[in-house]
């Protein structure tokens, strides 16, 4: 059985149907990629499975399924035990989602002690020790620090070490990389590899580096306009597939030594 | 370092000392040299935190160095003030790396990119419906979109608002601080492709912030790297592979996912953890991280030096003094 089924959900802000008939399937251990136009929904779906959709947003058709049970109907407690644990979120702009008036150590210890009753001095240490495993450099100075103190980066990474401190069983990442500089983005594909080869954490990836998706993926979805337009595993995807909008799409991929506009 | 166009915009023995809470200080921009040149793009990389917003932000007027200056027509920019400083800035604007934040949540989208417009009158508060539309359109959104609110918008579809509105004055320069990493490799190639052709049109100079070195040698003319707040090598953007020198920037080009690449390797990123930038080691500051670390390496810190036409870099193992 899959671990996550989203079935032929329809997303909708308001009367705007955004998501159409997008069905995802993801085994233990599987890591998928999703790329494509921005714009498309990719955020959409991830917020809908982690029934996180903004005002105004919500599943309007099929269903979600994770471990055999329908996410869509879950209530506020049950979603509480499981989010942030279980299942685990890393978003685009981890730096915006924090609060701008707290240090990063009084969010992360909250964070912490909502899904385990310890200290806040042992929740403190526990914080900073995954703030050196994302390899940040003085995790107390900043454990001590406010989100604006540090680079856009740098909170990536926080935000980063915060959905990965639990070994979710379920990873969502939400173009994790995309404030990160190549070699820290390495380390992070690299943790997430690692997350999944030693925990079997089932990883869905945003990424706009086909570089980096079909570096980590056993399979790529790719989205345009709310709809999936092509699936595969990657050598399909980058060598053989014969829809329009994939080959263009890797066609546009900068490479070194590749094409020049000046 | 390019003989058809001229300097316009120097950074001289730029620094910036932050103090922090525990009383040492941290240098995000430490003697930072470096030049724009007219119509031309400069591409800056690095690692997360070495500094290289801090730098940018100081042409657009968000912060000043501790020391240095900044000579752009003949002034130093840093030390602007009142009507002056708000006739400059015009002249120079600025795409952010995260848009959601540099954003009125309570403005639609055509007071958005208009207000700049309206702030230098250089249009009527009744044109403003044609002129949203217009610059929309330039970066391929749809002309409706002038009444939205930002957050009714996907990441790539804020960031091309940001830069619509950054283009609406027609500045000489333009910064672009990950302007592009939260869009697709199409619009990302169809801004590319956009920035450079206004680029020609009006011989708009550009600064441009990038982690993805594949991409950045796309379009740039000049490419700087830099590290703990270090300039470590400067390069011509059309030969980066092949000149590209410095244990970091090479490590740098390693780090780089490709399509083409060998799904099979295990990825290695650079050995060792940056040092805290509150404890830079004297000498390079790439020496805990660097294969090629000498005693030298260790107490004298290297400066850029130049090596080649329009290519420097700051390393031991090359230039005057060097052990071949
Ligand atoms: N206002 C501030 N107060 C204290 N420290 C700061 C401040 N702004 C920046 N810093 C520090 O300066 C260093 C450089 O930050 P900067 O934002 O310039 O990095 P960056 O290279 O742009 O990184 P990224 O690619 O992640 O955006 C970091 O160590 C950061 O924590
Ligand atoms: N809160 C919202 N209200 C209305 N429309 C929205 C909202 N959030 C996103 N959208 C729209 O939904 C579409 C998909 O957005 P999103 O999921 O963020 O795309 P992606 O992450 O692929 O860039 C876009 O057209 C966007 O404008
Ligand atoms: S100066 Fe020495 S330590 Fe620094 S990069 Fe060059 S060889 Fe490595
Ligand atoms: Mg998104
Ligand atoms: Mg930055």
């Amino acid at each position: 059985m899959a671990l996550l089924d989203i079935q032929n959900i329809d997303v909708s802000y308001g009367r705007h149907l955004t998501v159409k008939d997008c069905s995802i399937e993801l085994e233990q251990g599987q890591i998928c990629s999703v790329v494509g136009e921005s714009g498309s929904g990719k955020t959409t779906v991830i917020r809908a499975v982690l029934g996180l959709l903004p005002g105004g947003g919500e599943v309007t058709r099929g269903d979600i399924v994770y471990d055999g049970k329908s996410l869509l109907k879950l209530s506020k407690r049950e979603w509480r035990a499981l989010r942030g644990h279980d299942i685990s979120m890393i978003f685009q702009d981890s730096g915006a989602m924090m609060n701008q008036t707290r240090l990063i150590g009084g969010s992360f210890v909250e964070y912490i002690r909502t899904h385990e009753g310890i200290s806040k001095q042992d929740a403190w240490k526990k914080g900073a020790e995954m703030l050196s495993r994302m390899r940040l450099p003085d995790p107390d100075r900043i454990m001590r620090s406010y989100p604006f103190q540090l680079s856009g980066g740098m909170r990536q990474r926080v935000g980063i070490a915060m959905g990965m401190t639990y070994q979710p069983k379920l990873l969502l990442a939400d173009e994790p990389t995309s404030a990160l500089d190549v070699t820290t983005q390495a380390q992070i594909v690299r943790q997430m590899m690692e997350l999944r080869d030693e925990y079997g954490t089932s990883i869905i990836i945003v990424t706009h580096d086909i570089g980096v998706a079909s570096y980590m993926a056993d399979r790529v979805v790719v989205m345009k306009d709310g709809r999936i337009e092509d699936q595969g595993n990657r050598d399909h995807i980058l060598n053989h597939s014969e829809n329009e909008y994939t080959r263009r799409l890797i066609a546009a991929v900068p490479s070194l030594g590749g094409k020049r506009y000046v | 370092m390019f003989e058809d166009s001229e300097v316009l915009l120097e950074a001289r023995h730029v620094t910036r000392r932050f103090p922090t809470s525990s009383g040492k200080e941290l240098i995000a921009c430490n003697d930072v040299n470096l030049k724009l040149y007219r119509g031309k793009t400069l591409g800056l990389v690095g690692e997360s935190g070495c500094g290289k917003s801090t730098f940018m932000r100081f042409l657009v007027w968000l912060d000043k160095p501790t020391e240095g200056e900044i000579i752009y027509h003949g002034q130093d920019i840093t030390k602007l003030k009142g009507k002056a400083l708000h006739e400059m800035r015009q002249h120079i604007q600025m795409v952010f790396q995260d848009p959601s934040t540099s954003f009125n949540p309570k403005m639609k989208i055509r007071d958005i990119v208009c207000e700049p417009l309206l702030n230098y009158h250089r249009i009527r508060r009744s044109e403003k419906d044609r002129k949203a539309r217009e610059l929309l359109q330039m970066v391929d959104l749809p002309g409706d979109f002038a009444d939205r609110y930002p957050h009714n918008m996907s990441g790539g579809q804020r960031q091309r608002v940001a830069i619509a509105r950054a283009l609406a004055l027609e500045p000489e320069i333009i910064v672009m601080d990950e302007a592009t990493s939260a869009l697709d490799v199409s619009v990302q190639e169809t801004i590319i492709q956009l920035i450079t052709k206004l680029q020609r049109e009006k011989n708009i100079t550009i600064g441009f912030i990038c982690h993805n070195l594949g991409f950045i040698q796309s379009f740039s003319h000049q490419i700087a790297v830099m590290y703990l707040g270090n300039i470590v090598e400067v390069m011509p953007g059309d030969q980066l592979s092949q000149v590209c020198c410095h244990p970091y920037s090479k490590a740098l080009l390693n780090a780089v996912f490709d399509t083409k690449m060998d799904f099979s390797k295990k990825i290695e990123p650079i050995k060792g953890e940056p040092p805290s930038p509150l404890d830079v080691p004297a000498g390079c500051p790439f020496q805990d991280r660097c294969e090629h670390c000498k005693d030298r390496c260790r107490h004298e810190k290297p400066v850029l030096t130049e090596i080649g036409p329009g290519h420097e870099v700051a390393c031991h193992l090359y230039g005057k003094g060097a052990e071949a």
